[in-house]
């Protein structure tokens, strides 16, 4: 492969220094000690534990249900965003969006509000939270590889005698399999390691190995238990994005770009019928949560009032908990866009360089939960001894953030052809000025996109933060936490209100991803 | 025979073309000309049953097809662009409207040979359709819509964006098959060339509508 304009400029490789080091050293050090302290026989024991392998099996069934529900409510509305064209379909599509994006304890509050009593702490609600978490997720990734599919190749199995259901299962379901099996392992593996929701709406009853982690470490006291689950689950994780990566390798020789759209106008009554009553039941499902958090936070004692937003408001604890999470979400934006451009800016200047993206993406491996533990187990002695450190919890978040934000911006920098940077450089611009005049004005909207990403992890992040916060530097979800668990209808309903909040900056954040993403470049077209 | 009577089609609200009329007999080869946009391909489309029309009927061998679907009609449509299915291979390409009216594997494996051996590619058998030249691909899309024995073959530009050599081969190659098989046929092209030397008969779009 011919290198790069970049490539040429030995000061190339030091883009790679910057992500290298911090993976390496808050998630291979840390990984690598729990992987050391928990490889011992006496911690090992734990496994044999009826208690722990039913919450592992626990763990593992509603994880299973809950992909599965969540593709089969996920499919027929990739069916309706592929095949039809219609007015509002970018609304519903970011509305569908936003429960993939809120904090997950603000989810797990949203359910304790639309369920009755008598279904909290049920398996039932946990499925049903995490269906709700992953079906947006689900619809979006399905429905854009489905309108990559050339209309034609339908037609073409039609003239050759297939039926509509024919046309379906041996042609479309076909070239979605693979991308069907990719969302049904990223959305097991997000409820596998599912904690926020889990936290709040499974109670003791219901533990799940990411809750069974929390409370070894910080309530029982066996840290060596709590790793020995970490390691349990980074194998787990580690297999399904093995699997993950494996059908994302096939699933390229099956990608159909075109020109012709498949998505056509509705004109026959049945089909009016069946997509406005998808489009209502999605929104519909979409919606009644948020709703409720808003209506609870406008109750109190059975009334309507804004007293729990005044009290939120005015109360000094729950403010400086506003502003710590907005504080630590700015740190996260800047470690996390920062890191992901010098690694997304190394993989598409120098071919060499792929190793990049495999190490970036250790953090998926690892749960938000496991990376806390294994900053507080790692970073304990002197001269390493930043567990207490406020720096710690955006590092966590930008840690969480990364695989995303490098994913925002690698497609949108590798589609820059070199040949533009060449033209760029001819006309007399220095490597420096064509990086500025070209790259950067084409990447700034994946970087605004990456840094919301990374402002909605931060501002959203539970697992880590339960580790790492400390009492006088509260973030929003630990707060929410802490009231949503006191008993009181004030303390409550303050709670709802913050989670209000949350989840308007979600929506925010939502419509910030869909207005500046782009799938196209703009040099592709030059 | 194929008997198109005053169809009328739609193109965003209006008429693309008007009270068109078109005879094709058993066994004839029938080239239509026509410049771009001038609605060639949605005629084709509309014979295939993959448009809906504003108005007109549509016979074959005087059965009114003019409502019923695609999959029903017996009407084979080679694409301008092939559409093979990238999930299949040559042979699975080939075979799949006798897996669809689920023909004895057997069967298939021998009717597919033969396809294979009329576009003299049966050394592609088992190869992935993402390794095809562009003519090797021409010639399984014809040969996938042959084997499934319609009634009426529709071309859609078969030859669109080959080089000179290749077009005069498959051109040839294409002429000879068709004729041997007594195949009726709606040859779809805006190379007038390449018209008169497949077709018994050479029309312009334009002349058939009002």
């Amino acid at each position: 492969m011919p290198a790069t304009l970049f490539q040429q400029n030995r000061g190339i490789k030091l883009l790679a220094v910057l992500p290298t080091v911090f993976v390496f050293a808050f998630v291979v050090v840390p990984v690598g000690n729990i992987l050391f302290t928990s490889l011992k026989f006496e911690s090992l024991k734990i496994l044999k534990s009826e208690t722990i392998l039913n919450v592992v099996w626990f763990t593992t069934w509603q994880a299973i249900i809950s992909t599965i529900a969540s593709l089969v409510i996920a499919l027929p509305i990739a069916a309706v965003i592929a095949n039809f064209k219609f007015r509002s379909q970018r609304l519903i599509i970011s509305l569908i969006s936003v429960p993939f994006i809120l904090p997950s304890i603000v989810v797990g509050a949203a359910f304790l509000q639309v369920l009755p009593n008598s279904f909290h702490r049920t398996a039932f609600a946990l499925i049903l939270a995490h269906t709700y978490f992953n079906f947006g997720f689900a619809a979006r990734i399905i429905g854009a590889r489905w309108l990559q599919i050339h209309p034609h190749l339908d037609d073409a199995a039609r003239t050759l005698g297939a039926s509509p259901r024919q046309v379906f299962t041996s042609i479309t379901l076909k070239l979605l399999g693979k991308v069907i099996l990719n969302s049904a392992l990223v959305v097991f593996t997000l409820c596998f390691t599912s904690y926020g929701v889990v936290r709040i709406l499974g109670g003791p009853s219901r533990s799940t190995i990411e809750t069974e982690i929390y409370f070894r470490a910080m309530q029982l006291g066996d840290v060596s238990g709590a790793l020995v689950l970490s390691l349990l689950q980074i194998c787990v994780i580690s297999i399904a994005f093995l699997l993950i990566s494996s059908t994302r390798r096939t699933n390229r020789l099956q990608i159909i770009n075109t020109t012709i759209s498949r998505q056509r106008l509705i004109n026959k009554t049945s089909q009016k019928l069946a997509v406005s009553t998808i489009c209502l039941m999605s929104i519909a499902f979409a919606l009644v949560p948020i709703l409720a958090i808003f209506r609870k936070s406008l109750i109190s004692n059975s009334r309507l009032s804004t007293n729990a937003w005044r009290e939120v408001l005015s109360n000094t604890r729950v403010l400086n908990s506003l502003i710590t999470s907005l504080g630590y979400a700015v740190v996260t934006i800047l470690i996390a866009t920062t890191i992901a451009l010098l690694a997304a800016s190394s993989l598409a200047y120098n071919k060499n360089f792929r190793f990049i993206s495999a190490l970036t993406s250790l953090p998926i491996l690892v749960s938000a939960v496991s990376i806390g533990l294994g900053i507080i187990v790692t970073f304990d002695t002197q001269p390493f001894n930043w567990r207490g450190s406020q720096m710690m919890l955006p590092i966590a978040h930008a840690l969480v953030a990364l695989p995303l934000a490098i994913r925002a911006i690698t497609p949108v920098l590798n589609d820059i052809p070199d040949s533009l940077r060449q033209a760029s450089s001819v006309l007399g611009a220095t490597n420096w000025q064509v990086w500025r005049t070209i790259d950067f004005k084409i990447v700034r909207r994946a970087i605004i996109v990456a840094a919301a990403i990374s402002a909605a992890v931060s501002l959203g992040e539970f697992g880590a933060s339960s580790f790492l916060v400390r009492r006088n530097s509260e973030t929003l979800p630990v707060t929410i936490s802490r009231l949503l668990s006191r008993p009181g209808d004030i303390l409550q309903s303050q709670g709802y209100a913050l989670a209000s909040l949350l989840i308007i900056f979600s929506i925010i954040v939502i419509f910030v991803i869909d207005k500046f993403s782009t799938t196209e470049s703009t040099n592709s077209r030059a | 025979m194929l008997e198109i009577k005053n169809i009328t089609v739609n193109y965003e609200s209006r008429p693309l073309f008007t009270n068109l009329s078109l005879t094709i007999q058993r066994g004839e080869i029938v080239a239509l000309t026509g410049p771009s946009g001038s609605g060639k391909t949605t005629l084709l489309r509309c014979i295939a049953g993959l448009e809906v029309m504003a108005a007109g009927t549509i016979l074959l061998n005087n059965n009114d097809i003019t409502n019923r679907p695609a999959h029903k009609r017996q009407i084979g449509l080679v694409f301008q662009d092939n559409q093979l299915f990238p999930h299949l291979n040559v042979s699975q390409n080939v075979g799949y409207s006798l897996k669809i009216q689920q023909v004895a594997k057997q069967t298939i494996v021998t009717k597919v040979s033969e396809a294979l051996d009329l576009v003299g590619l049966s050394h592609l058998a088992d190869r992935s359709i993402t390794n095809l030249s562009g003519g090797e691909a021409k010639r399984i899309a014809v040969a996938r819509a042959l084997v499934a024995e319609p009634e009426v073959l529709l071309l859609d530009e078969p030859l669109n964006g080959l080089d000179s050599e290749l077009h005069s081969r498959l051109l040839e190659d294409l002429r000879a098959l068709l004729t041997a098989r007594g195949t009726t046929t709606l040859h779809v092209t805006h190379d007038h060339a390449e018209a008169a030397t497949i077709a018994h008969r050479v029309l312009d779009l334009r002349q058939l509508f009002s």
